[in-house]
């Protein structure tokens, strides 16, 4: 060897040995931590924060080392509350008597009660996203009721398709996708939507259902009358007002809306559709229209977003005039009432009955928004920012206090493309006294 | 009773042990008087070079000091020219062969009948690498009993003997005559057969090799589905002949050039004279021609003596087995050595994305082809990195592995009383040793070993809680991985770095192994092999000759040579090489 190759062979030993010099600095086995999978906030004393974590073990969820075990064997998770003044000072607390290192990375859901959402958390937010560990993408959660309301939902959270329950949190919060009852309400959307000038944030509604045997189900919670209904539609619930019973006690629909950072008000599961129609994120979904010609029966669509909307602010008087025109598509699931609506010529009957029944929703949906909870959640504000050439000029227009202001005028372009396998419903055929 | 005594007291008492003589093999006298005279006289010059240095330049001149002195010792007078008396030339043969110490080297002695005259001659060769049947044939029979024959030619009388032998008595195709002994007795050494005659000042050394030797197998190690199934063997005219067969061009150049002083191993050095650039062949020559060693078997070898650089995991230099790709890559302008003796040959320069393509390549259809490179690639960056990202991610990079995953990499590490590292570590290495193992082991055993090494490492070391059943499965496909690279000397260079990566991953996670990759390519961008820089030409890049590098374009559009090799002929084919596709009436027909 010259001294021609002992020059890089130095520099390299020499950066070898200043990398050695970190000494597996952060260096943490995967065995040596544990990993929370959801956390909730409730309302302490005082000041304080009651945390609740619920901790999921690996050996149950994976299987042991020995393999093929399947996750049979008991609880696969384990829950902690702890009441501290903050954040991390309560999982230094958790530390001390939960054997491994906490590593909050895999965290799922953060879940707020009501109570603490309704006071305000933008300290909470503003702790999640600096701290290096919680992941940005974590669905956030707001639990209906009153109490200790997050530590029960999430005490309450058994999935029994899944032995994972990351994994029921990451399926359940991404239906909103064919269902349109939810939002993606990410840590991050949220922090960006709280503190942007132009838009307001949303959390997840959740809760436990209320009703323990079929019985008792009932659906005075549902929010069918103010609407003006004879009877309510599937999205005329909310987190835990869903008439059902079963295993499965978590529910998850509708969304808490924000002002800032306090939570002003509800969405209910079919303003969470149009909230998401507004947006631009309605993927597909099975919606439910009256039959515009038999009062009795309903028409069950597909409908689908296949086109963003077009929206439009414009300031008339100092007054915000947003025009909103959504595009939706639709299949036909079924027909009750028989009438041909699969022909050319009753189609349309069909199709203006929809656009009538999705403008009056989003009309009574955006008034809404603008009067009772004054706040943005659709997010015009973006719309209007691109009328302003500087930001300081944008930010001196304060968006967020003239929204309420606002005068609507909402179209939906609604257009029926296949009818399902059946061209035509065909009546059942028999004698008069069987039809009867 | 006293007997009894004794005879205990022979068993248990110490008895001094007889002096045995023993051999030892002494020092030679010159290196003592050597030793004593460097310390008194060099010492304070070697200082200056460093221990370690001084330990190897010393000792290696010293026994060239003495191994030559030695030689002049032994061989009292050379003789440089052949004599006319074939009594000085036997008896200079029988001390140059040390016959009859010697076995296998026979000395035949016969007399030639020409014209009524009796002249002496004798015969002398190597039993076992001469073809018997080509010397009783061809050059006994015509001297012994053909000589008297009466050759009808006129000018017969105006020759001298010499000229007579060569011209009309040896019925041999390939005879050599020369008057220098060191000549001659090359030859002989090479499977010759030298024949001396009294009278004249030359002899002559017949061509008659006929040692054993493999034939034409199937490839070993560079197998392909598609294409042909020739491999080399061991013999250097086999090896031309092999590849002349398959480019039957003029141009292709075989140059002989011998290395070793004491071997004198013919090798081959061929190029298309009038593809490959000049200041190539030129380079390669020189290396070739510039190496002083005494014996060299192998062009493994070689390859060690001409490469660029040593340190390098990287192999700079091609070797391969197969005629066809040694065919194809002379028609790109590149370089081959091949050496008698080694059935691989060496083709050179050489840059990274020749070891990428195997010979198979160019013989499939270019989707097929292409799918092979992606394949090979990936299994590439798999065989480097899969332990070292594994070691980076349970580490260091939590939140990067799947939530499930992590809860299954969780829970079989859970009894796992190592460190990831560690664990890593083991399981490459008892990889590593079954491969190594696994070639040595003699073929009876070799299923056995397989079982042991698959059943005991496999599933008994995960039962133990030695290590985790994940872990098992990144070892294997890295190894599988590691198969798939083309090359046997790439392969072992990613070996090598595998736990270069798992050290650096271990101790700064990706950012280690960003750092590795970091320097790693700059060391490649760096090294050159025969002036050509090996990342070409991708670093540094180049007009053309793209067609067949990271992927393969269609055959009929590889119209360039590599740029980098500046050959003379850039063109391989026309622009339009597939004339069919254009119709007659286009063409002006």
């Amino acid at each position: 060897m010259g001294s021609k190759a002992k020059k890089p062979f130095i520099v390299i030993v020499a950066f070898v040995m200043c990398l050695s010099m970190t000494g597996c600095f952060d260096k943490r086995e995967v065995d040596d931590l544990v990993n929370p999978i959801a956390i909730g906030f409730d309302k302490g004393e005082g000041n304080s924060i009651r945390m609740t974590l619920q901790i999921a073990i690996p050996t149950k969820v994976a299987g042991g080392g020995d393999g093929g075990g399947g996750g049979g064997g008991g609880e696969s998770v384990s829950f902690t509350t702890v009441e501290a003044p903050s954040i991390y000072s309560g999982l230094n607390m958790i530390n001390t008597y939960v054997s491994k290192q906490l590593n909050m990375s895999q965290i799922k859901v953060v879940v707020f009660s009501e109570e603490l959402a309704r006071e305000g958390i933008e300290k909470y937010i503003n702790a999640l996203i600096r701290g290096r560990e919680f992941r940005p993408n974590s669905y956030m959660l707001v639990a209906r009721g009153t109490g200790n309301v997050a530590e029960r939902y999430l005490r309450a959270v058994e999935p029994e398709l899944e032995s994972n329950p990351a994994k029921y949190y990451e399926m359940v919060l991404s239906a909103y996708r064919y269902t349109g009852f939810s939002a993606n309400t990410s840590i991050i959307n949220f922090y960006k939507n709280m503190v942007s000038e132009s838009t307001q944030p949303l959390a997840v509604l959740a809760d436990i259902s209320q009703f323990e045997n079929s019985d008792d189900i009932n659906t005075d919670n549902s929010t069918y009358r103010e609407k003006g209904r004879d009877y309510p539609l599937e999205g005329d619930f909310k987190a835990g007002d869903m008439p059902k019973v079963g295993t499965i006690k978590s529910e998850i629909m509708g969304l808490a809306v924000f002002n800032g950072s306090k939570m002003v008000g509800e969405f209910d599961g079919e303003e969470t559709q149009l909230q998401l129609m507004l947006e631009g994120n309605f993927g597909y979904s099975f919606v439910t229209i009256p039959d515009p010609l038999s009062a009795d029966n309903v028409v069950p669509l597909n409908i689908r977003q296949n086109r963003n909307p077009k929206r439009k602010v414009e300031i008339i008087d100092g007054k915000p005039n947003i025009k909103v025109k959504v595009f939706l598509e639709a299949d036909i699931l079924s027909i009750q009432s028989g009438i041909n609506y699969e022909s050319i010529d009753k189609v349309t009957i069909l199709e203006t009955s929809a656009e009538k029944f999705f403008e009056k929703g989003l009309m009574r949906m955006l008034k809404k928004t603008a009067q009772e909870l004054r706040s943005d959640t659709a997010g015009f504000g973006k719309e209007m920012k691109g009328k302003f050439f500087t930001w300081d000029e944008w930010t001196d227009f304060k968006w967020i206090e003239k929204y309420p202001d606002s005068k609507f005028e909402v179209e939906v372009d609604f257009k029926i493309r296949r009818p399902g396998l059946m061209l035509r419903t065909n009546p059942a055929t028999g004698t008069e006294e069987g039809e009867q | 009773m006293a007997n009894f005594k004794k005879l205990i007291k022979d068993i248990f008492a110490f008895k001094e042990p007889k002096p045995q003589e023993e051999f030892i093999l002494k020092e030679k006298e010159s290196e003592k008087i050597d030793d004593v005279s460097n310390k008194n006289e060099k010492s304070p010059v070697k200082e200056k070079k460093g221990f370690i240095r001084s330990l190897f330049t010393r000792s290696s001149n010293d026994e060239k000091d003495s191994g030559s002195s030695d030689k002049k010792n032994n061989k009292l007078e050379k003789m440089v020219y052949v004599s006319k008396d074939i009594t000085e030339n036997i008896d200079y043969l029988k001390k140059r062969f040390s016959i009859p110490t010697n076995g296998d080297i026979v000395l035949r002695e016969f007399d030639i009948l020409v014209k009524d005259k009796t002249i002496s001659a004798c015969l002398i060769f190597y039993d076992g690498m001469v073809n018997g049947m080509l010397i009783n044939l061809n050059i006994l029979q015509p001297l012994m009993l053909l000589s008297n024959l009466d050759i009808k030619d006129k000018g017969t009388e105006n020759k001298n003997i010499s000229e007579y032998i060569h011209k009309n008595l040896v019925t041999h195709n390939q005879v050599k005559v020369s008057r220098e002994f060191d000549e001659i007795i090359d030859e002989i050494n090479f499977g010759g057969c030298g024949v001396f005659v009294d009278g004249i000042d030359i002899a002559y050394a017949c061509d008659v090799k006929g040692w054993q030797h493999r034939s034409v197998d199937r490839p070993n190690n560079e197998i392909v589905i598609r294409g042909p199934q020739e491999s080399f063997n061991e013999v250097l005219r086999v090896n031309t002949a092999l590849i002349r067969k398959i480019l039957k061009d003029e141009d292709l150049v075989a140059e002989s050039v011998s290395i070793g002083e004491r071997s004198k191993t013919p090798c081959s050095m061929l190029y298309i004279k009038d593809i490959a650039n000049d200041s190539l062949v030129n380079e390669v020559r020189r290396r070739l021609e510039n190496i002083k060693t005494d014996y060299i078997f192998d062009t493994g070898e070689l390859e060690q003596y001409i490469e660029d650089n040593t340190i390098m995991p990287t192999p700079q230099i091609i070797a391969t087995e197969r005629p066809d790709r040694v065919a194809s890559m002379l028609t790109e302008g590149k370089v081959a050595v091949i050496m008698s003796g080694s059935p691989f040959a060496l083709v050179m320069p050489t840059t990274n994305n020749d070891f990428l393509q195997s010979a198979e390549d160019a013989y499939v259809r270019f989707p097929y082809a292409n799918l092979l490179r992606v394949m090979r690639v990936i299994a590439i960056f798999m065989s480097l990195l899969l332990p070292g990202l594994y070691v980076a991610i349970t580490n260091f990079h939590h939140e990067m592995i799947p939530t499930d995953l992590l809860f299954a990499i969780e829970a079989s590490r859970e009894r796992v009383p190592f460190p990831s590292v560690v664990e890593i570590i083991i399981m490459e290495f008892a990889f590593e040793l079954i491969r190594e193992a696994g070639l040595r082991v003699p073929s009876p055993i070799g299923p056995t070993l397989g079982i042991i090494g698959a059943l005991i490492l496999g599933q008994a070391a995960v039962a133990a809680n030695i290590v985790s059943p994940i872990l098992i499965i990144v070892v294997a496909v890295t190894g599988i991985g590691s198969f798939a690279i083309p090359n046997f000397s790439l392969g072992f260079s990613f070996r090598i770095l595998r736990f270069v990566y798992v050290f650096l991953a271990a101790i700064a996670g990706f950012l280690g192994i960003t750092f590795g990759l970091f320097v790693q390519s700059i060391y490649l961008c760096n090294a050159k092999s025969f002036g050509v820089p090996f990342m070409a030409p991708f670093g540094p890049k180049t007009n053309s000759g793209y067609e067949d590098q990271f992927f393969r374009a269609p055959i009929w559009k590889q119209e360039n040579r590599p740029d980098f090799l500046n050959t003379k002929d850039t063109k391989k084919q026309p622009k339009i090489s597939r004339q069919w596709a254009k119709s007659d009436k286009k063409r002006g027909k």
